[in-house]
């Protein structure tokens, strides 16, 4: 993520990046425009205040989205209250992945529907894991848990996809 | 970690998050190109800084054109609109009245009073690079301070409706380059919307 640094254009950055932050975004939000919605107010808030900072401006750009997150659950914690009483709970399926060609998409839809039954807080770490590609020490700077500790969930969240994914691929 | 786990790592990488939909991209567009025109057309540094103040953190953005939040765009714009007229015509007024300005306050540099300028909207017409010494446009903001569910009404056909109460405080500012003056008008304003009910 130096190249926000040394890149000047923020579409050029935000196309290579965008994707990865969505994601982020994705796993404390309820729904994809939500995510989006935090996305834009991180990457604005980024882009015209942080950018010139010093450290890591991936570090920097997660826990912005991350608390942009929060606040927008906090905010709409009784509407959303009131819409799961009215239909029954949150149910999104809006796909978090670019769907793969063939057969490829169909198992692309079983990891995207295994992800969205892990518990929450093995989640975030999984996908701070893999797709954004931090240290179990950034993890845990972010999250304020210990490395250990993230280390674990990643652990756990791993062993419980496997559980899910069995029938198809480890059996 | 067994030979599985990592099997499952490997294929979880090689999933591709999904690209962020063409409106954020738009959105965002529209966001930062603003504060690319403005830095280039407004040199003031004082002014730059009141055109990048960052948004409340309560403030979100519509995400999908059926959001109820683009009337509060649409009716913020066209309140716009209406002030720079009503501005234009006032100065007009004032000029041909030649009474001193009351009712708006100007900060900064008082030996170069707001009057002096020509009237507003033919500054947004006439869209120049140079310096003038005039008030021009530079910032519309509003801030959305209270979201209220009122609860169920009836319509006249006596369809079942939802009635949702936003609260907005509109801020308009106007900066004088030639003298770092500044202008700033706030408004609050109510804004009722009626959305069709539906019972499952």
């Amino acid at each position: 993520m130096e190249a926000a640094r040394e890149n000047p254009s923020w579409k050029s950055w935000f196309e290579t990046y965008g994707p990865k932050l969505l994601l982020c975004a994705r796993q404390w939000t309820r729904s994809l425009a939500d995510a989006e919605d935090v996305v834009q107010e991180a990457f604005v808030r980024y882009w015209r205040h942080q950018r010139d900072l010093p450290g890591d401006p991936q570090a920097l750009l997660i826990t912005s989205v991350r608390r942009a997150a929060l606040d927008l659950a906090r905010r709409e914690s009784r509407r959303a209250a009131r819409e799961e009483k009215a239909d029954g709970g949150l149910e999104t399926r809006e796909g978090i992945f670019d769907p793969l060609p063939g057969d490829g998409d169909e198992r692309r839809l079983e990891i995207e529907a295994a992800l969205h039954r892990l518990a929450p807080e093995q989640r975030e770490v999984l996908v701070l894991k893999i797709w954004q590609e931090l240290t179990f020490e950034q993890i845990g700077e972010l999250l304020d848990i210990s490395p250990n500790t993230a280390a674990s969930r990643y652990r756990y969240a791993l062993a419980a996809l496997r559980k899910e994914l069995k029938p198809l691929t480890y059996g | 970690m067994d030979d599985s786990l990592h099997q499952l790592e490997n294929e979880l990488k090689a999933l591709r998050p999904r690209r962020p939909s063409v409106l954020l991209r738009a959105r965002l567009e529209r966001e930062l190109e603003n504060d690319e025109v403005a830095s280039k057309h407004v040199p003031s540094p004082i002014i730059h800084t009141a055109v990048t103040t960052s948004r409340p953190p309560g403030y979100t953005t519509a995400a999908t054109l059926r959001s109820w939040k683009w009337l509060g765009w649409q009716m913020m714009a066209a309140a716009a609109v209406a002030l720079l007229v009503s501005l234009g015509v006032w100065q007009w007024q004032a000029r041909s009245d030649d009474s001193p300005s009351t009712g708006m306050s100007v900060a900064g540099n008082s030996a170069q009073p707001a009057p002096s300028a020509p009237p507003t909207s033919t500054l947004v017409a006439r869209d120049t690079a140079a310096v003038v010494d005039a008030f021009r446009p530079v910032k519309a903001a509003n801030v959305l301070y209270d979201l209220r569910d009122e609860g169920l009404v009836l319509l006249e056909d006596n369809t079942p409706a939802r009635r949702v109460r936003a609260r907005y405080v509109d801020t308009y500012t106007w900066k004088n380059p030639a003298t770092n003056a500044s202008l700033r008008w706030s408004v609050p304003r109510d804004e009722v919307r009626v959305l069709p009910a539906s019972f499952h």
